[in-house]
């Protein structure tokens, strides 16, 4: 049967097992992407943590402050890695394959995408590891889950993100595109201090970029309680992402035929 | 591609032939909906390429020129894989696919990575992958590229047990023997456009006459050359070897030979040799097909060397 | 045969944009979001007088630029290695110095340039050099020298392990090192365990040698030390170098 929801569902799986297959066959591969948004969270802790002592400073350590970033950086580069390796299958026409059968145009952005999703849990189970070993403060179980669902979701998005480049391009040299492109996404937001701490031009991009209220909606459960107010503005944010992001990509993949 | 019209009828063998870079890829890309046509309209398997897509997918099976194979899957995961992709249970998919492997020799290797598998391994599973399903069409490009005589043979024959079994086969291929061997119709591709169609047998008959290939001695070319042209019908050289075709066939070799004897041009070897595919398309085109990717001279612009 | 060697190195890190990306690209982004994030640590007490963070930036950002250049003619080499490029010149009469040395010419232009690009983006974007032009050829100086310095470790790094993927690992080793340093943030401002570390690390030296000249005026002092920092690295880079390169010439 090769229509109906069951047969979708079976196909992605499948795919996604294919790209999670890779990480378990060459795990040299992962290690720098799951160890560097750790490395990165206690380098920026170490240099800026003084910046606490900034009155306006929501949290009592920096390294409480940034690990929600580190989700979210983990989140951005697995979605680039994501992307590079479509990008790979592309170049070696392994993609043509999956064009070529019956699966849905959908399907096969969807097992790309959402393997994405699951690769994330490996970086952060290691900033959390890391971080309540330094000394970072419980998040409580609903802040956990909050913050590992948002992560879980960008990581989606930004493996969209990856995907539209990929599709674009079909060549692994625009991984430096995918890379700095989360980069920005993921750094030109509260992340480096509280929203009036920041530096005027940052202070503007920052509020516009809707990448923000995701990380506050991930941070929410590290400097405070758990609240509505701050949750729903991370899913506005993540549902308007997600849907370019995924439009775009349905485009770029109906458009590969040219 | 500058305008293709053709029509492969239900079981059969159809090979398209033609040099590289000649827009065999391009076609097939077409046939199997990877690309879209800028214009014209194609059907396939009885649904449209472009209004159609699924529906051509579910009825093809496809094995590319590239062989794309993810190098970390074993044969087996990529046997289901396929099948899952393309409706089956998972039962069925099993079964069917340890099927497969099996027909092409594979189960031995099933359960290695792909990454380990010699370029003939490989060709073997794409085939068997693209069978998966049962499809009415198997499209292959280029499907013996690369791979020593044994391996060729065995895809040739498992192609004409397919065929046997009453699985339409459209494949590409610059391998005259290849096209000779395999198909009941050829289509000649050249520049994008089809130069000439139609069995084998009525191809080479067209073309109709044999031809002498000759290795003179260095030097005495030029005046071999002048020789041939008195006798036969000029033909472009190849390799350094000269060529002449003969309407009287093996009757006119022995002029010839006298005539290069008395001017003193010493034959280094001598062939007789009946028409061919690369005739066909020499006389088609002005150009050999093997080889033909380099530049060859056509037939206006022979120079003695 | 030093100049075309070094040309061929420039030429190709030209045309490779996953070469070019980490010595401009991400340097730059992080110079811009250090500088808007954390730019309010001018308020803290203990801050080092600056014109602006910005200013106090600068040499971080060329710092991680060269470093990174000197990582990436590691992959190149790396690569080169494997294609057999360096076997072909090993085995030629011409002396093999020359060919890392041609490598070692190109970073130091990679390196002046990207000082040369952050220097600019620093003025457009407000920042001051304080001790005016022969602060600024200080700091090109100084950049191009550190850039070399780092491309002996990279070359060090290809000679010895002949994997670009290995080389590729070390990218974010860099950054511990620098982290670790006063490239970002004042000694005395960091972190334990981290100020420890940057009390003892050569790249503080080097880092407070380039910055000096940026935020206030000319000091020997401080420009001997970024040198000596400098000598130091070059030291461990040449030493690592002359061992990969007999390793390669006993097995070849």
């Amino acid at each position: 049967m090769t229509t109906g929801i069951a047969f979708e569902l079976r196909s992605t799986w499948a795919l996604m097992r294919r790209a999670i297959n890779e990480i378990a066959r060459v795990p040299g591969a992962v290690i720098p992407a799951v160890l560097a948004p750790t490395i990165f969270m206690c380098g920026l802790a170490a240099v800026f943590g003084n910046l606490t002592q900034l009155p306006g400073f929501t949290t009592d350590t920096y390294l409480t402050f940034i690990l929600p970033v580190g989700f979210l950086q983990g989140a951005g580069f697995t979605g680039a890695a994501t992307g590079v390796n479509l990008a790979r299958d592309i170049e070696l026409g392994w993609f043509d394959r999956l064009l070529a059968s019956p699966a849905p145009r959908g399907v096969l952005l969807a097992g790309t995408v959402l393997s994405a999703s699951l690769r994330v849990l490996m970086p952060i189970t290691l900033l959390m590891v890391v971080g309540l070993s330094l000394g970072v403060t419980f998040p409580g179980v609903d802040g956990l889950v909050i913050a590992v669902l948002f992560a879980s979701a960008f990581a989606a998005v930004a493996a969209c993100y990856g995907a539209i480049l990929a599709l674009k391009f079909k060549t692994q040299a625009a991984a430096p595109l995918m890379q700095a492109g989360m980069f920005i996404a993921v750094l030109f937001t509260t992340a480096y201090a509280p929203q009036e701490l920041l530096t005027g031009w940052l202070q503007d991009v920052a509020r516009l970029n809707p990448v923000t209220q995701i990380l506050e909606a991930i941070r929410q459960g590290f400097v405070g309680e758990v609240t509505w107010a701050d949750t729903w503005p991370g899913l506005l944010a993540l549902a308007g992402l997600g849907a370019v992001m995924v439009t775009l990509a349905m485009r770029g993949l109906r458009r590969s035929g040219e | 591609m500058a305008g293709i019209d053709l029509e492969v009828s239900e079981g059969e063998i159809y090979a398209f032939l033609g040099p590289n870079g000649a827009g065999k890829t391009t076609t097939v890309r077409m046939l199997v909906t990877l690309l879209q046509p800028t214009g014209g309209t194609a059907r396939v398997a009885g649904h449209d390429v472009c209004e159609d897509a699924p529906a051509v997918r579910r009825s093809i099976g496809v094995a590319l020129q590239e062989a794309a194979l993810d190098p970390l899957m074993t044969g087996r995961e990529l046997m289901r894989l396929q099948a899952t992709l393309h409706g089956l249970p998972t039962e069925e998919g099993k079964r069917k696919g340890d099927a497969l492997l099996d027909r092409v020799g594979l189960t031995q290797a099933a359960d290695r990575r792909v990454g380990t598998y010699s370029g003939g391994m490989r060709r073997r599973l794409d085939l068997a992958t693209a069978l998966v399903h049962d499809p009415s069409v198997l499209f292959l490009d280029e499907p013996t590229t690369g791979l020593d005589p044994v391996s060729r043979i065995a895809i040739w024959e498992e192609v004409k047990r397919l065929n046997d079994e009453g699985t339409t086969v459209f494949l590409t291929t610059q391998y005259l023997e290849e096209a000779d061997h395999l198909a009941d119709r050829v289509g000649i591709i050249d520049d994008g456009k089809m130069a000439a169609e139609g069995t084998p047998g009525e191809l080479k008959s067209q073309v109709g006459i044999a031809h002498l290939e000759l290795v003179i001695a260095a030097g005495e070319s030029a005046e071999a050359e002048e020789i041939l042209a008195r006798f036969g019908e000029p033909m472009p050289s190849r390799d350094g070897t000269l060529m002449v075709g003969l309407r009287g066939g093996a009757a006119d070799v022995a002029p010839i030979v006298r005539a290069l004897d008395e001017a003193g041009c010493a034959v280094e070897a001598l062939e007789l040799v009946q028409p061919s595919l690369d005739d066909v398309f020499v006389e088609k085109t002005g150009r050999h097909l093997e080889g033909a990717a380099d530049d060859q001279p056509s037939v206006d612009e022979t120079v003695p060397a | 045969m030093v100049a075309a060697l070094g040309r061929r190195s420039v030429r190709q890190a030209f045309r490779r944009p996953q070469f070019l990306a980490p010595i401009i690209v991400f340097p730059s982004l992080f110079l811009a979001v250090n500088t808007g994030g954390a730019g309010r640590a001018v308020d803290l007490p203990q801050f080092p007088p600056v014109h602006g963070f910005l200013d106090f930036q600068l040499a971080g950002a060329m710092l991680q630029s060269t470093m990174l250049a000197g990582v990436s003619a590691a992959i190149a080499l790396a690569l080169d290695i494997q294609i057999g490029f360096v076997d072909r010149l090993v085995a030629a009469p011409i002396a093999r110095a020359s060919f890392v040395l041609g490598r070692l010419v190109a970073t130091g232009v990679l390196g002046v340039l990207s000082g040369l690009w952050f220097i600019t983006i620093g003025l457009v974007f407000g920042a001051e050099i304080h001790s005016g032009v022969p602060g600024a050829l200080v700091v090109l100086a100084l950049v191009g020298l550190n850039a070399i310095a780092w491309g002996t470790i990279g070359a060090a790094l290809a000679l010895n392990t002949g994997s670009p993927a290995v080389a590729q690992g070390i990218f974010p080793i860099v950054f511990v090192i620098l982290f670790l340093s006063s490239a970002f943030f004042p000694e005395n401002l960091l972190l334990e365990p981290a100020k420890t570390i940057a009390e003892w690390n050569p790249m503080s030296l080097i880092a407070n040698g380039l910055r000096e000249p940026i935020i206030s005026d000319l000091s020997w002092g401080k420009t001997l030390e970024g040198l000596g920092g400098i000598a130091i690295v070059a030291a461990i880079g040449t030493v690592l170098c002359a061992r990969g390169i007999n390793k390669k010439l006993r097995s070849a």
